[in-house]
């Protein structure tokens, strides 16, 4: 991949320092029982909001609008699956105030919803701790952000606090209102460190689920490779073969394929190609023969990266695009 | 912005508890009995100083008692609705209640008790708290008993622009000549200002309106609650009349996907200069009533549930100011 960084090492391996505030005594307690448990609530949330906050993103793919939140300096965001989309998505994830920055799904837990994003601009980005070391326990207080409804500038980002109302390996729940355009957005304990993903509701009130950090953690590797890891339901999996280039080759005797024809406003198109060209190689295979081109973008979907080695002119050309839908 | 928010809402019931599940007792979650008890100083403030509106045997709303001699702030919107009104202060029910006024730019009416002796809010020195701070409000009454509920400001301080601009409440003919109305909606400002179908709208606060366009781009930056002066000619005669402008989605009850998984919403919820954010999750009927911080100060009036997970209150500041105006009496 090409945006691997060094700094992307933190993010390789997730185990960093840990967020300094302390678990409150509160927690310990079933219920806050006078004013002084209450602004113990109200201190440590008021403490880590600023900062939760500035990582907490809005994710828009095409018609949809979602949240995520910032991870790694570098722009890692973890999102829910069906934010996302699938993989290999472009979106745009857009940060508090306002700015905008271009970014790609990488991969995604289709099984409990769980999808990490790359922001592709550079740029050092705010971010959060993630929770690691399991210490959040149910009836644990906790806060929710996300831009609720989709962005709004002069509202910010929506902070709503609740607790930790059932617990299971996929999924966590919590007493804190979710609503649409809060999916894939950060659930927090009140150390700051993040805990949980928003996923869905119930048709009740206080019914908000979660996707537990641990199911990012123990995918780590295959999300940041971009892998489609489980069968669905929160995203469904790519079919081979649905892949959709937009263009008519035949052989040519000098080797490789002339291009014949671009279909208008198709993936081809957009990426430059023209009559005449001719492409020597796709992902670094020689290309020979039209039935070779299709039998190779048959093992293919739509979003697969693609990368021409190409003439024309005589010149040397390098296309890159992304398959489209057929 | 007109993207899609995405959350999905499960339709189906959760399936009994599967082995290994952990469930915290409903006692105390964020609403339960055991969670809620840890505010009764709050709730006592409420107790004494949150007036319970109710149409018939229903608690339809809540109020701010905002002087000792029974005077009441309320949202207008819902007052308007109730058709046996009664109001309960305490443990004290008071069977006549008269509107004295009511502000359309803010949604709020005075309503009037004959009574003496009670216990006014006091007013919060600032609505310009930290987000993450409690604040606690009206949640489901007994005749004697009020209930508290918590919560925490949850965004900024900011106005609600009336959601589609002002609506007069007409429908108008399309492809006509002139600005003619075809329909007029019931409930609306043009109902009540005595417009038919037939009546030609020749201007708008003096300003000459020829299209349907002109009209709408007039409207669309109009607030909810204001009012309109509008011109209009009915058999060669040109009147004029005041016309109580309303939010669009008031008049066409437009639902989204948000306000499907959000129970029961504010039908008037946009159109404010200014509020306040919690995420209290209370029932529709939370508003009205005042929204307190740990002290038992007043921070607001609760003036609308958006949805689920967004509730608006008047400010402090601005709340002041309209119960000074409606009390006639010079501001502090």
């Amino acid at each position: 991949m090409k945006h691997l960084l060094p700094c992307l090492l933190t993010a390789l391996l997730p185990w960093g320092a840990t967020a300094d505030a302390a678990r409150p005594y509160v927690n310990d307690k079933k219920a806050p029982e006078n004013r002084k448990d209450l602004e113990s609530i109200q201190n440590a949330l008021t403490q880590v909001l600023d900062k939760a906050r500035l990582a907490t993103v809005c994710i828009e793919l095409g018609e949809g609008s979602g949240s995520g939140v910032l991870v790694s300096e570098d722009g890692l965001v973890l999102t829910a699956a069906h934010v996302a989309g699938g993989i290999n998505k472009d979106l745009t994830v857009v940060l508090e105030d306002g700015r905008k920055f271009k970014a790609v799904s990488l991969g995604v837990v289709a099984d409990t919803d769980a999808a990490m994003v790359r922001i592709t601009d550079k740029e050092k980005f705010p971010c959060i701790e993630i929770e690691r070391e399991n210490t959040t326990l149910l009836g644990d207080w906790v806060f929710a952000l996300g831009h609720s409804g989709g962005y709004d500038k002069q509202r910010g980002s929506v902070v709503r606090l609740g607790r930790l109302v059932r617990m299971t390996e996929n999924t966590i729940q919590s007493d804190c209102t979710l609503i649409g355009g809060d999916s894939g957005g950060p659930l927090f304990n009140l150390q700051g460190e993040l805990i949980g993903i928003h996923s869905r509701v119930g048709v009740w009130m206080g019914i908000d689920m979660h996707v537990p950090i641990p199911v990012f953690l123990k995918n780590w590797e295959g999300l940041l490779k971009g892998e489609f890891i489980g069968e669905g339901p929160f995203v469904k999996k790519p079919e081979k073969g649905q892949g959709f280039l937009g263009v008519a080759t035949e052989a040519c005797k000098d080797g490789g394929l002339t291009v014949t024809k671009v279909g208008k406003d198709t993936p081809a198109a957009k990426a430059d190609l023209k009559d005449g060209d001719i492409l020597l190689k796709l992902n670094g295979t020689v290309l020979t023969t039209r039935e070779q081109l299709q039998d190779l973008l048959k093992e293919m979907t739509e979003g697969d990266p693609l990368e021409f080695d190409a003439l024309r002119a005589g010149q040397p050309l390098t296309f890159k695009l992304k398959l489209g839908a057929r | 912005m007109h993207a899609k928010p995405l959350l999905i809402l499960l339709v189906l019931a959760l399936g009994g508890h599967a082995r290994g599940d952990q469930s915290l007792e409903s006692t105390y979650r964020t609403t339960g009995r055991s969670v809620l008890a840890a505010f009764d100083a709050q709730r006592q403030v409420l107790q004494k100083s949150s007036a319970v509106i109710y149409d018939g045997r229903s608690e339809a709303i809540y109020g701010v008692v905002i002087s000792a001699d029974g005077d009441i702030l309320t949202k207008a919107s819902e007052l308007k609705t109730i058709k046996q009104l009664s109001v309960t202060v305490d443990d004290k029910k008071f069977a006549a209640a008269k509107i004295l006024a009511i502000d359309e730019q803010w949604d709020v009416a005075h309503l009037k008790i004959e009574a003496s002796g009670l216990t006014p809010v006091t007013y919060a020195p600032t609505s310009a708290v930290a987000q993450g701070t409690w604040v606690v409000a009206n949640g489901t009454s007994t005749r004697n008993q009020r209930r508290a509920l918590a919560g925490i400001i949850s965004a900024k301080i900011r106005e609600i622009p009336t959601a589609g601009g002002g609506a007069l409440g007409v429908t108008l003919k399309p492809d006509a000549k002139e600005v003619e109305i075809a329909a007029v909606t019931d409930k609306s400002g043009a109902k009540d200002a005595g417009l038919l179908p037939g009546d030609v709208i020749v201007a708008l606060d003096g300003k000459k309106v020829a299209t349907l366009e002109a009209l709408a781009a007039m409207l669309k930056d109009r607030q909810a609650g204001t009012t309109a002066k509008l011109t209009y000619r009915r058999n060669q005669q040109e009147s004029t009349v005041d016309v109580r402008l309303m939010a669009r989605s008031e008049i066409t009850n437009e639902m989204n996907g948000n306000d499907a998984m959000s129970g029961l919403f504010s039908e008037r919820r946009s159109g404010f200069p200014r509020i306040l954010q919690h995420d209290i999750l209370g029932a529709k009927s939370i508003v009205g009533g005042p929204l307190l911080d740990l002290d038992g100060r007043c921070l607001g009036m609760n003036i609308a549930r958006a949805n689920r997970a967004e509730s608006f209150a008047i400010p402090v500041e601005d709340l002041k100011a309209i119960a000074a105006r409606m009390l006639k009496t010079p501001q502090n």
